[in-house]
């Protein structure tokens, strides 16, 4: 996915853009996150790059056709996304739950096919659902629902997979479950993935590539390890940090005052 | 669960047989269940034939309206994300009933294109109620203050016929106040075409409605070209409404009862919910017509007046629970 010369503004005319100018290549088959500080643009980022809303100006282009081209459906073969906050009316289990995600594979009229049924077998299964598949949603755990709406969109069977602030409501157990099933998803089946993480240290531990935000602009771009520097958490985030590479954890930050 | 819908569906099966039967058997003229069988397949008990001419449309078209009136509740309340929604109470029946009165007033002979054509009334308002509630999303209650007044206004324009003084008018009544009396195998007709188109409608679209029930971007992020799918949803919620009004009147508060309770038997899927819902309306509306032909006779009690009656408080009880739910 390549996004270019991307500006965009809730109230249009208004002059008032929360993205600008804004450019950016999705590797595929790598997770890419988007980190900065709040109202820094990064879940509007993520809701223009799936067409949630629409540009002001300039384009993104996914497989050589921008997006604002395609048919909800189409686009819904291609990626899938997970909000944030979600509703769904509580009684609905974790299956029917998953089986809305095959809308975009089948008209009214066509019946449900082997491939439905694989694509929701392998959702369940790869979100360790199954012993939960026929509970309401109602009496999972948030870490569950979070991975219930995960399955909705793996149902989809697209190769690409956004995923806006995954971690914000979970306790820090659930939250490492989620990220590491991410991975898992990446590894296995290739599948692109671009989010939006909270965390400094769980975004550079779980992502090939960073995309660091400030004031609706992009700032900064690359593995992990090329930009993070105490300098780029200063004048991002605006908090003195010391950025160190340790035997276990890895690179990873630690804030130590402002 | 499984066993909580298995055993409502054939509850209300049998309660919709049950009260089917009761109330051809009993009126101002009463036979027994084996004459009126009798009579009907030997076609030698006059009685009988009273009945299966005037009692026996008037069983079908209130199953049917009832039918009509839950389902296009259903739908409402799909497309406006909102349990309050309901084709009587926002204004939808009212302007159906409207334009109905004044295509009869004008166009006596086009009775059987009377359903369609109040359709334009009903989309009118619809129309009306999205457009005017809509602000960055649709909010349940505001739904609910701009049809009350959508409703207040057709109902007013409806009813103004009524006082042009000319003779016609009495005639053309029933529309606004509903009562099955002279409901003939025309009506069922009508009701039988236009209701059912409606509720095959209602039935196939329903994987959409379990999608709309999730947050716009979750259904749109999952293939659903959501305004599109609203727009058609919307459209045969209408059809349905405008097809009862047009041939049982105005009753409301059907679409908003109906489906309250079939949520708590069957749950929120709209595979079920819909043909649950068509049921319950049926049973609904029938009862409502059967009670108000026999308590009072041989005075009658429209079922519109009955239904206003249950549903005023149980509109109240329902307020009161979504406060609850949603906290404002």
């Amino acid at each position: 996915m390549d996004i270019r010369q991307l500006n965009f503004a809730y109230v249009p005319k208004s002059g008032q853009l929360q993205l600008h100018e804004i450019d950016c290549r999705i590797p595929e088959g790598k997770i890419t996150t988007i980190i900065g500080p709040n109202g820094c643009g990064k879940s509007t980022l993520l809701g223009v790059m799936s067409q949630n809303y629409k540009p002001t100006g300039g384009e993104v282009i996914l497989d050589g056709k921008d997006i604002a081209k395609y048919k909800a459906k189409e686009l819904a073969k291609k990626l899938a996304v997970v909000h944030q906050q979600n509703e769904a009316p509580p009684d609905m289990t974790v299956e029917q739950l998953v089986r809305l995600g095959r809308m975009a594979h089948k008209g009214l009229l066509s019946p449900q096919t082997d491939a439905d049924e694989e694509a929701i077998e392998w959702a369940i299964a790869s979100t360790n659902l199954l012993p939960k598949r026929s509970l309401p949603l109602e009496q999972l755990s948030g870490g569950e629902k979070q991975r219930a709406w995960i399955a909705m969109a793996l149902a989809q069977r697209t190769p690409m997979l956004f995923l806006d602030e995954p971690t914000t409501f979970l306790d820090i157990y659930y939250q490492i479950e989620v990220l590491e099933l991410v991975r898992e998803l990446n590894a296995s089946h290739g599948l692109t993935i671009v989010m939006v993480l909270h965390d400094m240290n769980q975004a550079i531990r779980y992502s090939d590539q960073l995309v660091v935000m400030k004031d609706g602009r992009i700032c900064h771009q690359g593995t992990p390890r090329d930009i993070m520097t105490a300098e780029l958490i200063q004048t991002v985030y605006g908090v003195k940090a010391i950025v160190r590479e340790e035997e276990n954890a890895g690179l990873n930050v630690v804030a130590i005052g402002i | 669960m499984k066993n909580k819908k298995g055993w409502s569906l054939w509850g209300v099966l049998a309660l919709l047989a049950g009260v089917a039967i009761y109330s051809a058997c009993t009126g101002s003229i009463k036979v027994s269940g084996l004459e009126l069988l009798k009579g009907l397949i030997d076609g030698e008990n006059k009685q009988v034939e009273v009945i299966r001419d005037l009692r026996f449309p008037r069983i079908i078209v209130s199953m049917l309206v009832g039918a009509a009136l839950a389902v296009s509740g259903v739908l409402l309340q799909a497309v406006m994300r909102s349990s309050l929604a309901d084709a009587g109470v926002i204004g939808i029946s009212s302007g159906a009933g409207f334009v109905s009165i004044l295509i009869v007033s004008l166009f006596p002979n086009w009775f059987f294109w009377m359903p369609l054509i109040s359709c334009i009334g009903g989309g009118l308002a619809c129309l009306l109620v999205f457009s005017f509630a809509w602000k960055s999303g649709l909010h349940p209650i505001r739904i609910l203050l701009v049809g009350i007044a959508v409703n207040a206004t057709f109902s007013g324009l409806g009813q103004s016929f009524n006082y042009r003084g000319s003779y016609a008018v009495t005639s053309i009544n029933q529309a606004v106040t509903s009562i099955f009396t002279m409901k003939n195998w025309g009506d069922v007709r009508i009701m039988l075409i236009y209701g059912s188109i409606g509720l095959l409608l209602a039935l196939l679209v329903s994987p959409w409605c379990n999608l709309l029930a999730l947050q716009d971007k979750s259904a749109k992020n999952a293939g659903l070209h959501v305004h599109r799918a609203r727009f058609i949803i919307s459209g045969i919620a209408v059809l349905l409404a405008a097809v009862a009004t047009a041939v049982g009147g105005l009753i409301v508060f059907v679409g908003l009862l109906v489906p309250h309770i079939a949520r708590l038997l069957v749950g929120s899927d709209h595979r079920i919910l819909i043909p649950f819902s068509a049921l319950g309306g049926a049973l609904l509306i029938l009862t409502a017509d059967t009670i108000g032909r026999t308590v009072l006779a041989p005075a009658e009690i429209p079922a519109s007046i009955i239904m206003a009656v249950i549903g005023g408080p149980f509109l109240i009880f329902m307020l009161r629970r979504s406060d609850r739910i949603h906290g404002h």
